[in-house]
């Protein structure tokens, strides 16, 4: 996967950037939104699919970022911290989303989302496979589907993403597993005579 | 096949290498000889490599993006002053803020608050429910044409009390005690001060249409006139036909019953 993530920063620079948003100086908070900025955008477009919530995702990710930067501890890794905030928006997001526009997915059974389209055609492009996966992965439950973009489309380890979620590296070794099941199910009525 | 269940929880972890070195190995020795579990990594490893699918997307999508002036744009948003009160973005944290379906609840409570404030305006504003101050005492007209008869109620009954006593004296009083009577200044008094009475009663009678009163009043004021005009030259014959006229008019026995009824009418 090639993705400009930024340059890297240590964990010093990070922590010398911080002490500098805390005193309110502005340009430190560009440096900070310019090196984390790509990876937030990803985990939220890998989770919504759609370029203007993930930029929306990204402002919200950083005003929250300035307004807790007080809360964060020295030791702790930035990049997971700043994840999790992000992680919460996107799942706050998609919540609200889901009340307004009365999404079904929340709670059927996956027997009951795994129907072949009559309208399917038995052989598809690439841009039906990606159509269809993607909305396969909208299907996966909240956390599956965290984890699922965190390890496939932000290729974080299975550690940082139990850090972000909050949960043991066991239970995101399971998520993932799950997941991956889910999604072959969900897309083996499409993806069959490939497969 | 108990190792197979196994396996098959760690398959997902395998394909992406985040399994220990020795799990690897023992994994990748289980694949080689378990065709069962072979096509299930494969059918994952399918998934996998078809999710990979979505990276050129992601990444199309991510240089469409201006990073560089991006981060300007977010620092213009988080760091610019604190909105004032009336701003949109503080109103849109509490209206839009609230889930879709409690807006009408919201809007129908508004709603209600500005009526009902409007009405109890309204009734407040209304002259006649208006709160007096408390330095005014306002009393309605009725109330104050019930106290004006109260009033005449009592001024004839005290008038018809003190003229009976009066008259009782004169009627019960033998010849001489009657012209000694007459001719002390104080009874006399009392006559004239009851005269002075009829005059103040009169317009109370009139105004309340106490006519059966009214007469029994009137008599008794031309008894006190006569009486008052002759007391100094008062002959036998003038005390005997006064003595006739109350008896004949039954004067003592109207007033009673006058009384009686005056006091039943209390208002």
């Amino acid at each position: 996967m090639s993705m400009e993530t930024g340059q890297q920063a240590n964990n010093g620079e990070v922590y010398l950037l911080i002490e500098k948003i805390k005193n309110g100086d502005r340009e430190a908070f560009v440096t900070m939104t310019r090196l984390y900025q790509r990876k937030v955008f990803a985990l939220a477009y890998s989770f919504f699919r759609n370029k203007e919530d993930a930029l929306d995702i990204v402002q919200e990710t950083f005003l929250r970022v300035y307004q807790k930067i007080e809360q964060f501890k020295k030791g702790r890794n930035f990049q997971n911290w700043l994840l999790q905030i992000t992680k919460n928006l996107c799942i706050d997001f998609y919540r609200k989303r889901q009340n307004k526009d009365h999404y079904l997915n929340e709670g059927m059974d996956i027997s009951e989302l795994n129907v072949r389209d009559p309208q399917a055609e038995e052989t598809h492009n690439a841009s039906d496979i990606n159509r269809i996966l993607s909305n396969c992965i909208k299907r996966l439950s909240e956390k599956q589907r965290m984890v699922f973009v965190m390890k496939q489309y932000n290729q974080l380890e299975y550690s940082e993403i139990a850090q972000i979620l909050n949960v043991a590296t066991g239970t995101v070794k399971s998520l993932h597993f799950k997941a991956t099941q889910n999604l072959r199910t969900l897309a083996s009525p499409y993806l069959g005579s490939q497969s | 096949m108990k190792d197979c269940q196994k396996i098959r929880k760690d398959l997902v972890a395998f394909l992406y290498g985040e399994l220990d070195q020795d799990d690897q190995m023992r994994i990748k020795a289980h694949l080689d000889v378990c065709s069962f579990c072979r096509d299930e990594a494969k059918e994952l490893g399918f998934v996998q490599k078809e999710s990979e699918s979505l990276i050129p997307e992601l990444s199309e999508t991510m240089s469409s993006v201006d990073w560089e002036t991006l981060p300007y744009k977010i620092a213009d948003e988080v760091l610019k002053p604190e909105p004032a009160p009336d701003s949109p973005r503080l109103k849109k944290t509490w209206f839009f803020h609230v889930q879709p379906k409690w807006r009408p609840v919201f809007i129908g409570l508004l709603f209600g608050i500005i009526i009902g404030s409007l009405a109890t305006s309204l009734v407040l504003r209304t002259p006649n429910l208006q709160v007096a101050r408390s330095s005014e005492l306002i009393f309605t007209s009725d109330f104050l044409e019930k106290a004006d008869l109260e009033v005449a109620r009592r001024d004839t009954l005290e008038y018809l009390e003190k003229s009976q006593y009066l008259l009782l004296d004169f009627v019960q009083s033998s010849s001489e005690e009657f012209t000694g009577m007459w001719t002390n200044e104080v009874a006399l008094q009392k006559a004239r001060d009851l005269l002075s009475k009829k005059k103040f009663i009169n317009s109370q009678l009139d105004k309340f249409h106490m006519a059966k009163a009214k007469k029994i009043c009137d008599q008794i004021e031309y008894l006190f006139y006569e009486l008052t005009q002759i007391s100094e030259n008062l002959q036998p014959e003038d005390l005997k036909r006064i003595r006739d006229l109350i008896q004949e008019r039954q004067l003592m026995l109207k007033i009673k019953l006058v009384k009686k009824e005056l006091k039943n009418s209390e208002v």
